[in-house]
Parts: structure tokens; sequence; C-alpha cells
């Protein structure tokens, strides 16, 4: 039987796992804070269309 | 243009059939592929490295082709694909180093060795690391954009020369399995249809991470806009 190297095994897929979900959480919590910050600022600029009308 | 509604729902969909196609395809790996009478278990790693590169050279094509498209029309559109499309295929060809070098040190008995394909990987990462990294020290969008595509353009150019790097020089790295110098015979038919199955796996998921990374880059442009008018009214 050929050795089986289980470590790497575990190791390889592992660092694969981590790094997609490590990347997609780093996109969808910035996404989430963007999203929040466009709201805020929208409505600084809708605040600010609304005093330039009145 | 797809609709914001449409495109989180088109997300939504794409997370929750990358999640059950992964975990069908860890299945198809560990309980259904044969093991290896010469490599043993670890060649598993197979099913996840080959489509991990793979998946690494459709992103830098669709770089290419993007970065083509911005340079003849100058639609941001264009450019904002070709940048997430660089920055995922980033992630794709460190894992496919990663997994490689994992996969290589029980094989070759070493870490790493300067033969061709590792090499010219190596490369290949280095050029799109510095595709990101102009877009990052450009003084402006424009000048980000005009950079980035012409680096997206060129450097495309060390994708086949991975490819082709087993055949054209003395390599210790297997031969390919896929495309037009794959053996006929390089795998058995079961081991052939769970690479496919890895694929389709890896295609899916690769779309999910490049439609959240674009959708990350429209929010990112969208506060831009917003500052700058902010700014201009004095806010």
């Amino acid at each position: 039987m050929p050795p089986a190297n289980l470590p790497f095994l575990f190791a390889a897929f592992a660092v694969t796992w981590i790094a997609f979900f490590a990347y997609a959480f780093f996109v969808s919590r910035r996404q989430q804070e963007l999203r929040k910050e466009i709201a805020e600022l929208g409505g600084a600029l809708d605040q600010q269309g609304a005093e330039d009308v009145g | 243009m797809l609709g914001n509604g449409l495109r989180q729902n088109l997300t939504g969909y794409l997370v929750v059939l990358s999640g059950l196609l992964m975990m069908a395809d860890l299945y198809l790996i560990f309980m259904v592929a044969p093991t290896d009478a010469v490599l043993g278990h670890v060649q598993r790693v197979f099913y996840f490295h080959v489509p991990i590169a793979i998946m690494s050279f459709l992103a830098f094509f669709m770089v290419f082709l993007a970065s083509i498209a911005y340079l003849v029309r100058r639609n941001g559109k264009w450019d904002r694909i070709a940048h997430s499309c660089a920055e995922v295929g980033v992630v794709f060809v460190t894992l496919a180093l990663l997994t490689g070098v994992i996969w290589g040190r029980p094989l070759w008995n070493t870490w790493w060795t300067w033969e061709p394909r590792l090499t010219t990987t190596l490369i290949l990462w280095l050029i799109y690391v510095s595709y990101l990294m102009i877009r990052s020290y450009a003084s402006n969008q424009q000048q980000a954009a005009r950079y980035s595509a012409v680096v997206g353009i060129v450097g495309f150019v060390d994708v086949p020369i991975v490819y082709y790097s087993v055949i054209w020089w003395r390599s210790i790295h297997p031969s390919p399995v896929v495309g037009p110098f794959a053996q006929a015979s390089a795998l058995e038919p079961i081991m052939l249809w769970i690479l496919l199955f890895s694929f389709v796996t890896f295609l899916i998921l690769f779309s999910y991470l490049v439609a959240g990374r674009t959708a990350l880059r429209n929010s990112e442009d969208r506060l831009r806009g917003i500052r700058l008018v902010l700014r201009r009214a004095g806010r």
C-alpha cells in the first residue's frame, strides 16, 4: 500500500476551504458596510436636495 | 443590466448551489474516487487542484477580454468586470500554487522546485498581483482602468505558457489531463467523471465569487460618486 500522507491531504483541503470562506466573508461584510454607508450618505444627499428646493 | 433585486437573488442561488455541489463533490472525492495505487490518498488533492488552476485561467481570460473591451469602448462596466475577475483569479491561482505545493511535498520530497510549471505559475501570480497593485497606486480611476487594462492584456500571454510549459520543457510536473494535449487514457472513466463534476462545482463557485465582487465594486463606485457630489456641495 502507498503511504496515506493524510496530513498533506487534510492541509490542502483545509487551506482551500479556509481561503474561499475568508474571501467570501470579506466581500460580503464589505458589501454590507458599503450599503449602510450609501444609505446614510444618500439620506444626507436627499436632505441637501430638499434644502436647496426649500 | 440586471436589477439589484435580481442580482441579489442570483447571488443567493449561486451560493446555495455551490454549497450543495461542493458537499456532493466532497462525497465523490472521498467515498467514490478510487485510491491511487502509487500516490495513495493524497492524490485526491488532484480533484481540487486541477479545477482551481483551470478556473484561474478562465478568470484571466475574462480579464483579457474585458480589458480589450474597456480600451475599445471606454465603458466602466468592462473595467469593473476585469477588476473583479482579476481579484477572484488571484485567489484561485494562489490556491492552485498552495495546493500544488502541499501535494508536491510528499511526492517530490520538497516544498518547492524551480521547474517550468511551478515557475511560470508563480510568474502568473506575480503579474496579477501587480495588476491589483497598479489599481491601488493609480492616482485616479481612469488611470487605474487604463494601466491595468494594458497589464490584463499583456499578462495573459503567460497563461498559455503555463499550460504548455510541461510540453515545451522537461518537467517533473504531470502532463495535462484536460485540453488539447491531454492523453486520452490519462484517467480512468470514474476519475474523469468526478473531475468533470469538480469543474462544474468550481465554475459555480467562481461565478458566485465574481458576481459578489462585481456587486461590491459597483457599491464602491456608487459611494465614490455620492461622496463627490457631497464634497462639491460643501458637506
